[in-house]
């Protein structure tokens, strides 16, 4: 990453930030089963809010396909929708 | 006819024979209207994320079956009137596999065009490269 920062205009980020990738896309998860807690519960940070892609790094049809799959779990008690 | 996953949670206070009559009756519903059950799965007792009727835990039960919507809708209302029955969802899932093997289909195919001999699969035409 040398080179890469030799380069860059003044007045951006000096640091190296890691390229974020989508988790599903990595591991070829293609399906985003909603009985799947454990996996769905990856997204789910502290307040049980759906994380979003700019933290997780997910791409744009997974993270509708993980959005849906959530939501379902939700419903049947498998995920809050709260912290009590 | 179309795939749906009916997962209901049933409470945990009642006895085993109890949920095995639930099933029996929702698999009597789903086979006298034409339908099929592919799968009867009892997931048993886990912690549910919230309460629901005063209770934090449950029995989940799951039918994988291929039915009418006609039938669905019973079994949602059979489901409903139960009292046992504390929570229930259904799924619809043929389309989804439908695209699953769409994706599927397409990696083999180009798993097939990236091995030099088309009409072996990836594995074989490894161990031939290794020789």
């Amino acid at each position: 990453m040398k080179s890469a920062k030799e380069k860059r205009p003044a007045g951006q980020k000096q640091y190296y930030r890691r390229k974020k990738v989508c988790k599903f896309c990595v591991e070829r998860i293609d399906s985003i089963n909603y009985k799947d807690a454990k996996l769905l519960s990856q997204f789910i940070p502290e307040r049980a809010k759906v994380m979003p892609r700019r933290i997780s790094g997910v791409c744009s049809p997974h993270q509708r396909q993980l959005n849906d799959a959530i939501k379902k779990a939700r419903n049947i008690a498998l995920l809050p929708f709260t912290t009590e | 006819m179309r795939n749906y996953e009916i997962m209901f949670i049933v409470n945990p206070n009642v006895p085993e024979e109890e949920i095995d009559k639930i099933n029996g009756q929702i698999e009597n519903v789903i086979t006298s209207g034409g339908g099929k059950v592919d799968k009867i799965e009892k997931m048993g007792k886990r912690r549910l994320a919230y309460e629901v009727q005063k209770q934090r835990e449950g029995y989940y039960v799951l039918f994988v079956i291929s039915a009418n919507g006609d039938i669905v809708k019973e079994c949602e209302r059979r489901l409903r009137v139960m009292d046992a029955v504390i929570k229930y969802i259904t799924v619809r899932t043929d389309e989804e596999a439908r695209r699953l093997e769409k994706i599927h289909s397409y990696r083999q195919k180009r798993a097939a065009r990236r091995s030099s001999t088309p009409r072996t699969t990836a594995g074989q035409s490894v161990e031939e490269a290794m020789q």
